[in-house]
């Protein structure tokens, strides 16, 4: 039987050796708690669902050398072209994408306001009628914007034609986010003094740049206005296509595109799936920044742990050889360095609590990282018990088949 | 109490055999003192490892308090060396990072069904009894050499064990601290313990009731006081017989 009292007052007789092996546990639990909440929150941001049919979308966009050569007109004949490439299903032009880091952003109020205070900001899609369809964003309630709503947005009329558009569409996250109790079809909402009414709401779908925090509801905050895009305002072309054919689709695209602007650059060509790759790159990179420290850090923490127990161990070989003739058996020897270990990491991971807790409200204040949820504790408390254990295992073994002959040999 | 038979030992390196032990018999009965005397190397350690189950013989018989030991494994000899052996060491022992009274209650820790409660009482009753009350909260470098051994011989008694095993118990001490340390011992003895005591010391082997004489591995003979108890016999080669002293 081991029981702590005696353990606890040996560690008492070795305090500066046991403090810093605390102290490294405490540092760990607290720097792996946060860094795997954030390895956790970088792993869902990848996962975060797009809302569009991505498989089957792939995106271009026309480099225009000055305003004028890439106007809405020439945008509507660039369409019916890549319409007319075999397997194309539908094409729009869009003003902006999803994950591709530019947005353009108004904000929307439930009262008409003065300032722009006060309201929820959200990114405007528009580019045509077949804008949804294209993306694969379905109708929830109400309905699309009738064909004869649409306007054609220019650099030159760009802020009269918005301020002049009197319908929306907006996505549920959004609908949730204004009018949490109630259906927002037929609403009004109201950009600075305008108002907007919304004729729909669509499923959502995740903005040009998202937050940091993956849960954020406003990742999926979007409103749709009834614009035709063109490559002036750096729109992109979207094409719908069967996955299989999209390659094929691409190259074709990107060559009628050319020869029709054979004076123009193609700023971009590629699938969605790739360009989401690339927003994600960065979370992906520091992910396994994040893990490798992590590892690395128990690693450390492990032969901090073993080669303190081994020292003990050696230390005290004789008095393991007399509490052995005492009457000791194994497995009590094991149990108390197991015991001592346990005790060792239960203050570290008690300390490191704080400690976390600490580094997270650090974290927060200086970078977009949210609070550490609670249940990170117990997840790093579990990891470096089991740490300990598995650290203290090979030393305590050794210290196990010290033989009991050496408490009356001089070792 | 304690009887083996023909017990031998042999330590095997990869180059060397040391016959330790040869043919080595002998009867300790309940009550008895003896002591072990020989010359160094001649065995008298590895006798004592044997009898207190810190190792296994290489051949003959050991009856540990009606207990045969052979074939016993390492959890059972465990047991055993805590319930029935009492141990005091030349170096004391002591774990140095515990303080007296915690000490003398390692023992009583590897014992089932001993409470906290009950470790605590037996351990201050062991250190009343060697005299060392006012010291329970000291370490052992806190304390002398002969107050150590004291305190290890509490130790050796907290379990209250069928028999004490003592290696050179006075090895490390002055002559007025042996004197002490040999002075309890006795009264231990008187009071009715069993003690098996190695030395080298013939003046400290004459206060025992008999002495085994050690050379070589063999019990080579026996000096004797018949007078304080004739109830004695040791057997091995070379070892002869006190006239009338069968059980
Ligand atoms: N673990 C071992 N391996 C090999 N040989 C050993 C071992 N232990 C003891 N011996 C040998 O066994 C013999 C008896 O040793 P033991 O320690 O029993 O002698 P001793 O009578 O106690 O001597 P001393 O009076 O010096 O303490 C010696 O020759 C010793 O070298
Ligand atoms: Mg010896």
């Amino acid at each position: 039987m081991t029981t702590l009292r005696p353990i606890l007052s040996a560690l008492r007789r070795h305090k500066i050796a046991a403090l810093l092996i605390v102290l490294e546990i405490a540092l760990a639990f607290a720097i792996v708690s946060n860094a795997l909440y954030i390895v956790v929150g970088r792993l869902q941001r990848i996962d975060l669902p797009s809302g569009i049919d991505e498989p089957g979308l792939v995106l271009l966009q026309l480099a225009t050398a000055g305003a004028g050569r890439g106007t809405v007109a020439s945008a509507q004949a660039d369409l019916a072209a890549l319409r007319a490439i075999p397997g194309v299903e539908s094409a729009t032009a869009i003003n902006s994408l999803p994950l591709s880091h530019s947005q353009w952003g108004l904000i929307y109020a439930l009262h008409p306001m003065r300032t722009f205070s006060g309201g929820v900001q959200a990114p405007v899609y528009f580019g045509g009628p077949d804008l949804l369809k294209t993306l694969g964003v379905r109708m929830l309630q109400g309905m699309s914007f009738p064909p004869s709503a649409y306007r054609d947005l220019t650099p030159q009329n760009a802020f009269k034609i918005f301020v002049a558009a009197r319908q929306a569409l907006i996505t549920q996250a959004y609908a949730k986010r204004l009018w949490p109790h109630a259906n927002a079809v037929g609403k009004i909402m109201y950009m600075g003094e305008t108002p907007v009414q919304v004729i729909g709401v669509v499923s959502n779908i995740i903005k040009p740049y998202i937050s940091a925090n993956a849960h954020d509801p406003g990742n999926y905050y979007a409103v749709f206005s009834p614009f035709r895009a063109a490559p002036d305002l750096n729109a992109w072309y979207a094409l719908r296509c069967r996955p299989a054919v999209c390659p094929r689709v691409l190259k074709a695209a990107a060559g009628k595109l050319q020869a029709m602007h054979p004076t123009e650059t193609l700023n971009a060509q590629e699938s969605f799936m790739h360009m989401r790759q690339r927003y994600f790159r960065n979370d992906r990179a520091m992910a396994w920044l994040l893990a490798g420290t992590v590892l690395a850090l128990l690693a450390v923490t492990a032969v901090g742990i073993v080669g303190l127990a081994s020292f003990w161990v050696q230390q005290r070989t004789r008095q393991i050889g007399v509490r052995r003739a005492l009457g000791a058996r194994r497995v009590d020897i094991l149990r108390y360095f197991q015991t001592e270990n346990f005790l060792l990491a239960t203050a570290g991971i008690a300390l490191g609590c704080a400690a976390a807790i600490g580094i997270n409200v650090w974290l927060m204040a200086h970078y977009a990282v949210p609070r550490l949820p609670i249940l990170y504790l117990p997840i790093g408390a579990v990891a470096l018990w089991t740490l300990g254990q598995f650290a203290v295992l090979g030393p305590a073994l050794r210290a196990a088949r010290v033989p009991p002959t050496v408490a009356m040999r001089a070792a | 109490m304690l009887d083996m038979r023909n017990v031998s030992k042999i330590y095997r390196t990869t180059t060397v055999e040391t016959h330790a032990l040869r043919d080595f018999s002998l009867d300790v009965r309940e009550g008895e003192f003896v002591a072990v005397t020989g010359p160094s190397g001649s065995g008298k350690t590895t006798f004592l490892t044997i009898a207190g189950l810190l190792e296994e013989l290489t051949h003959g018989e050991y009856v540990l308090d009606g207990v045969d030991v052979h074939g016993l494994d390492d959890n059972q000899r465990s047991r055993l060396r805590n319930e029935k052996i009492g141990f005091i060491f030349q170096a004391f022992n002591l774990i140095p990072d515990l303080n007296v009274l915690d000490n003398v209650e390692v023992p009583l820790h590897y014992r089932r069904g001993i409470g906290a409660a009950e470790r605590r009482r037996r351990a201050t009753q062991a250190l009343e009894r060697v005299g060392l009350s006012a010291r329970v909260r000291h370490y052992p470098a806190e304390l002398s050499g002969g107050q150590q051994q004291r305190v290890a011989i509490a130790r050796a008694l907290a379990g209250s064990p069928r028999l004490l095993l003592a290696d050179e118990p006075t090895g490390n001490l002055d002559t007025a601290m042996a004197r002490g340390v040999m002075d309890l011992i006795e009264e231990l003895h008187r009071e009715g313990a069993t003690v098996v005591m190695v030395t080298h010391d013939p003046d400290l082997a004459a206060r025992a009731e008999r002495n085994v004489h050690i050379v070589d591995g063999m019990a080579s003979g026996i000096i004797e006081e018949p007078s304080m108890r004739p109830a004695v016999r040791a057997q091995g080669e070379g070892a002869f017989r006190i006239p009338g002293a069968e059980d």
